[in-house]
């Protein structure tokens, strides 16, 4: 009798327990990581010139090989244009040239001019800002809101390598030097490589907010440079001997929003993480299309590969893929915004949505 | 004492020939030191050849078709291929390869034809094929630009003086000199007497224009200006240099290459007031073979 009660007790006693435990350290599933198809569109039912009236919601816009345009986030295309012989293009304006320029028609999305440039040199636009490279790769004009030259800068050799913020423009020279230049043109900034035995620089970015420049240098050894603004110069913040060896232009950028650089690296994306100051490699084919993260998420995204055989990625740190899928295209472009993705994929643009469900 | 003088006056003489021993291998490295980097050039430009607001700081050798090769040995340093290489920053010089040569000289091949690029290159060979003559880039027609970037002074060098002499026995050409004050101009030889007040002094100045290897106006190597017996002038295109922003001519007083050059291509070689009387001008001009034209004009200054 007295044992059974024992029995008795001892059954409640993990009853309770149980309950307890349910109640307070149970915790709900995590939610799963999904990237939703919102919309598809083929360029080939786009319309050859721009639309007069402008489209609802944001802008973007894209080039795909020979062709080029601005689409809607709502899935409207506005045009989808040759490309005669160069582009410069950005989300409010773009500039077609010919070989030999001598001046060009900057316009809006919506084919609008809003000014002619008669610069000699070839236009291209980055950080909200529009340069001018001039005829022998040793000059950079900016061209102000009317169409005339802000300020022209001649460097002592050729220009290899460009990242720009909307504050600061940093030119990468065959002779191994940095030169970062304000909205006014004033250099404000000069680094000149050592360390390797022929001195060059292969890749800049900067990032958004200005502080910190990054540059692959010279060879044999090549190295990432990391430099940072404190006070009013900049000073090498972080610096890594690299396994690379390359002699072109090499893909680098820094994340939209900030916190990581990532670089080209032989079979794979280097990153650099901001505040721990920490380093690490994810593996890839190469990637010509590096640097993007989800606004409001921690995730990078990048397109690696190349013609035929690219891949999308989408990879927390340090290296966990979420998203792995092949990309089948011989042309692509990858744009981001918020938590959207827009791929492009030889005649079609695609809409991606990362989710959680 | 007498051996002592002629033991001394035996090293004098050793020491002058090493001296003499040092010059000749000194001009017959120079003189191969390096190989046109194109079979049979013809020069469209050379170093100070007016270029879309500004003069060229290599050699443009015109060419329709044909391959390029290395002037000498070397490493390449950085290959940009249109046709294969995604770049965001847009290339005037359209396909290029810049190859690293002894004693820290880095020269670009420019204007290359896209897919010719030999980028999978790393140590090259005098004579090796770095790609093919084309027409990418901003260029004024098919051909190669070639320049030569000295690392240790940081300047641009003149090809001409490194690459192997073509045979010119000609001088360069004075087409014609012109005082101009805003926008009246005189050109001496035409106008006997100018009313005083400050002048630019532009010349028109060609070389080797009879030459079979020329394909365009060539500029010379020195030109020397000169006031009353001042010289007001003496552009020498042996170096280019960039500081502050700004690409200058190297010379005694830095002329930025930007202002050397009038629209119509002229020199504008200085500023000067002429007063009241007889003014002598003389311009001696001279190239790079060592050919030399003088030409002086007596100017009354009313």
């Amino acid at each position: 009798m007295e044992e059974s009660g024992t029995k008795r007790l001892a059954i409640s006693g993990i009853i309770l327990v149980g309950i307890a435990y349910f109640l307070v350290c149970a915790q709900p599933l995590p939610k799963e990581l999904a990237l939703i198809p919102v919309w598809a569109r083929g360029l080939a039912d786009a319309p050859a010139t721009p639309a007069s009236t402008p489209a609802l919601g944001d802008v973007h816009s894209f080039r795909l090989g020979d062709k080029f345009g601005y689409f809607s986030s709502s899935g409207k295309i506005l045009f989808s244009a040759p490309v005669p012989f160069g582009l410069a293009l950005s989300s409010d304006s773009y500039a077609l040239y010919d070989k030999d320029s001598t001046g060009f028609s900057v316009r809006t999305p919506t084919g609008s001019e809003l000014f002619k440039a008669s610069i000699p040199g070839y236009p291209f636009f980055a950080a909200g800002r529009r340069f001018v490279m001039g005829t022998a790769q040793d000059s950079v004009s900016e061209l102000d809101s009317s169409g005339h030259r802000a300020w022209t800068y001649e460097f002592p050799s050729i220009v290899t390598a460009f990242g720009a913020s909307p504050g600061l423009a940093v030119f990468g020279l065959m002779d191994g030097s940095l030169v970062g230049l304000d909205r006014s043109g004033k250099d404000v900034m000069h680094f000149s490589s050592g360390g390797s035995s022929i001195p060059g620089i292969y890749g800049v970015a900067v990032s958004p907010d200005g502080d910190l420049v990054a540059a692959i240098a010279g060879l044999d050894k090549q190295r990432l440079v990391v430099l940072e603004k404190r006070y009013s110069a900049y000073r090498v913040t972080w610096h890594r001997w690299l396994d690379s060896d390359f002699r072109r232009p090499v893909a680098i950028s820094f994340t939209s929003d900030g916190k990581r650089l990532m670089y080209e690296v032989p079979g794979g994306v280097g990153v650099f993480e901001r505040d721990s100051r920490k380093g690490y490699t994810i593996a890839a084919t190469t990637a010509d299309r590096l640097g993007l993260s989800l606004r409001g998420w921690n995730i990078m995204v990048l397109l690696s590969g190349s013609q035929d055989s690219r891949r999308l990625i989408c990879a927390a740190a340090p290296d966990r893929r979420l998203v792995d899928i092949p990309v089948s295209a011989s042309q692509t472009f990858i744009n981001l915004d918020g938590s959207s993705i827009y791929l492009g994929v030889d005649e079609d643009i695609v809409r991606l949505d990362l989710r959680e469900e | 004492m007498r051996a002592a003088t002629s033991r001394r006056s035996g090293e004098k003489r050793l020491g002058a020939w090493l001296v003499v021993a040092g010059l000749l291998c000194g001009a017959l490295g120079a003189l191969w030191a390096m190989d046109w980097p194109v079979e049979s050039p013809k020069l469209a430009a050379t170093f100070g050849t007016p270029a879309a607001g500004r003069v060229v700081t290599g050699v443009a050798i015109a060419a329709s078709n044909g391959l390029v090769r290395s002037i000498d040995d070397g490493e390449l340093a950085f290959a940009f291929d249109e046709a294969t290489t995604p770049s965001g920053l847009p290339s005037t010089l359209g396909s290029f390869a810049v190859v690293e040569h002894p004693n820290d000289m880095a020269a670009v091949y420019a204007h290359l034809l896209p897919g010719s690029v030999s980028d999978y290159l790393t140590t090259v060979k005098r004579g090796t094929i770095l790609g093919s003559v084309g027409a990418s880039g901003w260029t004024e027609g098919p051909g190669l630009l070639l320049e030569i970037f000295d690392r240790r002074k940081s300047n641009w060098v003149n090809p001409l003086l490194l690459l192997p002499a073509l045979p010119d026995g000609n001088a360069p050409a004075i087409r014609s000199v012109t005082l101009m004050n805003g926008e009246k101009s005189y050109a001496l030889g035409e106008a006997k007497s100018v009313p005083q007040g400050t002048y630019e002094i532009a010349a028109d100045i060609t070389d080797a224009t009879d030459a079979p290897w020329t394909a365009g106006p060539l500029a010379p190597y020195v030109i020397r200006l000169s006031v009353d017996g001042t010289e007001l002038s003496r552009e020498v295109f042996d170096v280019a240099f960039g500081k502050r922003g700004r690409l200058s001519l190297f010379s005694s007083s830095p002329r930025l290459l930007s202002e050397l050059r009038t629209e119509d291509g002229r020199y504008l070689l200085s500023e000067h007031l002429f007063t009241r009387g007889r003014s002598i001008i003389e311009l001696s001009v001279e190239d790079i073979a060592g050919n030399r034209r003088d030409m002086t004009w007596a100017v009354s200054i009313q």
